[in-house]
């Protein structure tokens, strides 16, 4: 390998960004819009950006956020509120600053012969799939996709995805919408009824893994997007390890995208939150 | 990049640690700054006074399981477990890049025996790019060797030596604070002929899930560092300034310059900037702008005169 290779990609930003809207859109879940010119224009579709939220030693690290729309100088984020970050990130209003580092990591890296793409998304998973549904239909590339989540409010980017895809089918735990039950019912009647020529999947680690095993059934190239507790984001120190067949690799710049076939599921996803 | 301080140049910022001549005092600690390539888009390398790199081993490490971080109050704890790719491809790849990054390279260098250290180092002398080396007897993270070495004054005295005897280059000890006398084990590696330590490592702490019951690392205990442990290792950095003779680097929840200059009145002669370089990867600069901002305000022609002089 030479010096070259390894100083290969774009360097990520570190950028002052300002809160233009940050509204409540579903159950828990918020959505935010920061003026961010410069991770605006550099970002792709499963890339995510490393939000200081609060400074001050007591708030220490910061948070990582799929980019879920990215327009002009404009990125959207969608968010779950989950814990003292995520609260503080509720109570940001129009006018504030924050910095970001970004756009950060691998996204979905979608190959020119694919004419049609399968999208599963589960929960909050379907963040980082908005931006991809509308990058994609504008290269006229087919979308499909399989939405989850636990209830009808918390089907974020439903309009989004009816808006662009050609077909969304959706499924939630409670039935309040779609199919009861979870998304793999529907990734597995669109995995046949569609033949997409690629599946992204997002969403807990558990459904991720068993729409790989789905895809990997039908034959179908399943690209996967993995959360992992992350200290610094850029590369620098080995907390968001994912196991893979060619050794550990960091979630942060190595992924958070993978190909489904070399993840070795080993149970080292985030804990569940309750 | 943003520059929150103006760039003041008239203090003289050069030090000297274990007969390394620094530009300045503001170092980065091992671990949370890689082999620098990570933060070279951020900050320009050669304004650091040195790089100090990951922890290498003989062999590949492949680390500890995951979760591997979990915050804590004004700090975080992680078990990564010295993960690297081991001595060889860290000469192929690392040090070849920052040989090129006018910054003088500190290697730190893990081992799980005496011998895999002696071994790690000899690999190393023939890198021209290797300025000195920071022995890591400190490591809370790793079952065999690490910490181990580290928390009692034989074991510790036996690696420095052995280490001292494989180079002449300029030997740091980094020591561990979980140890009841941490002077003791100071003075231990400074006889064995160590020429300057390095302290502290993180102190071994542990986080629980109330909810599920569950520790939150995998390897159910780790390492503290960040702002909360800063207290303590200014305590020891006083209490180890003044036990030894050779100098000592301060290291431990310093996030501004400020801290730093706490650290070189309590008796440190350089920093190092660890778990900051995750809240913000400008960091190291911001620490050495603020020192050097300090001095300007209070009149420091050069920083050396801000070691040990804490009025007390
Ligand atoms: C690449 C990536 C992209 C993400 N994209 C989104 C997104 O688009 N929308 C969204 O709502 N969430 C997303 N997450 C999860 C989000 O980062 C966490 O929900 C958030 O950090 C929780 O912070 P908190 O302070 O509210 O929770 P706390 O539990 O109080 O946080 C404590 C610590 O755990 C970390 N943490 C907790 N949950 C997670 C998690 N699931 N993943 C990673 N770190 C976690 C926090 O960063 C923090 O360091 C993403 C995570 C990753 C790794
Ligand atoms: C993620 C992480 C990895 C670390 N890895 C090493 C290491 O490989 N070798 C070492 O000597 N110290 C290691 N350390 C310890 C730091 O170098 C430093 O001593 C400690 O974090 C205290 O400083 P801080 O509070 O500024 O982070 C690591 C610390 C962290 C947070
Ligand atoms: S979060 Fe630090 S290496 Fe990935």
């Amino acid at each position: 390998m030479s010096c070259a290779d390894l100083d290969a990609g774009p360097h990520p930003l570190l950028e002052r960004v300002e809160v233009l809207a940050n509204d409540r859109v579903g159950a828990g879940v918020g959505l935010l819009a920061l003026r961010a010119p410069r991770v605006a224009a550099a970002v792709a579709p499963g890339q995510f950006v490393h939000l200081r939220i609060a400074t001050g030693s007591d708030f220490l690290l910061r948070r990582p956020f799929s980019v879920h729309r990215a327009h002009g100088e404009t990125i959207e984020i969608l968010y779950q509120v989950l814990g003292r970050g995520t609260r503080e990130l509720a109570d940001r209003a129009r006018g504030d600053v924050m910095d970001a580092i970004g756009p950060l990591g691998r996204g979905w890296d979608v190959p020119e012969s694919a004419g049609h793409v399968l999208l599963v998304a589960g929960g909050l998973g379907a963040a980082p799939l908005g931006m991809l549904a509308e990058r994609l239909a504008a290269r006229g590339v087919a979308v499909s996709v399989a939405q989850g989540a636990p209830c009808a409010e918390r089907l974020v980017a439903r309009e989004l995805f009816e808006s662009v895809a050609r077909r969304v089918e959706v499924a939630t735990d409670d039935g309040s919408a779609g199919e009861p039950g979870f998304v793999t019912l529907v990734s597995r009647r669109l995995l046949e009824t569609e033949r997409p020529d690629l599946v992204c999947v997002c969403g807990p680690e558990p459904m991720a893994r068993a729409v790989a095993a789905q895809a990997a059934e039908a034959g179908v190239t399943c690209r996967v997007s993995l959360e992992r507790l992350m200290a610094c984001g850029i590369g620098a120190c080995l907390s968001c390890v994912v196991t893979t067949t060619g050794g550990r690799k960091r979630a942060c710049v190595d992924g958070p995208v993978f190909d489904a076939g070399e993840v070795c599921w080993d149970g080292a996803e985030v804990p569940p939150r309750h | 990049m943003e520059q929150k301080f103006p760039r003041v140049t008239s203090a003289d910022l050069r030090v000297e640690v274990a007969g390394l001549r620094l530009r300045n005092p503001v170092m980065t600690a091992s671990g949370t700054f890689a082999s620098g390539r990570e933060y070279a888009g951020f900050i320009d390398l050669s304004r650091l006074g040195a790089v100090v790199t990951k922890g290498v081993s003989l062999q590949a490490w492949a680390g500890n399981e995951s979760p591997r971080v979990a915050e804590t109050a004004s700090g975080m704890l992680n078990s990564i477990g010295l993960q690297n790719p081991g001595v060889e491809a860290f000469c192929a790849r690392d040090l070849m890049w920052l040989s090129g990054r006018d910054v003088p390279v500190v290697v730190n260098v893990s081992g799980h025996s005496l011998e895999e250290y002696v071994r790690v180092v000899e690999r190393l002398e023939s890198e021209v790019a290797v300025a000195a080396y920071e022995v890591n007897i400190s490591c809370p993270n790793v079952d065999e060797g690490g910490m181990a070495f580290g928390t009692s004054c034989a074991p510790a005295a036996a690696v420095t030596s052995a280490v001292r005897a494989a180079t002449k280059r300029p030997l740091i000890v980094k020591l561990s604070p979980n140890v009841t006398d941490i002077s003791e084990i100071a003075r231990a590696v400074e006889d064995a002929g160590a020429d300057a330590v390095s302290l502290v490592n993180t102190l071994l702490g542990m986080a629980i899930d109330a909810e599920t019951r569950r520790p939150k690392l995998a390897r159910v205990v780790g390492g503290l560092s960040g702002p909360a442990i800063k207290p303590v290792a200014l305590r020891m950095v006083w209490q180890v300034a003044r036990a030894i003779a050779v100098p000592v680097i301060g290291v431990g929840g310093i996030m501004t310059g400020e801290d730093a200059v706490e650290f070189l009145l309590a008796g440190a002669t350089a920093v190092q900037v660890g778990t900051a370089n995750f809240v913000d990867p400008t960091s190291t600069v911001r620490v050495l702008d603020g020192l050097t901002e300090y001095c300007a305000r209070h009149g420091v022609a050069r920083v050396s005169d801000l070691v040990g002089a804490l009025e007390v």
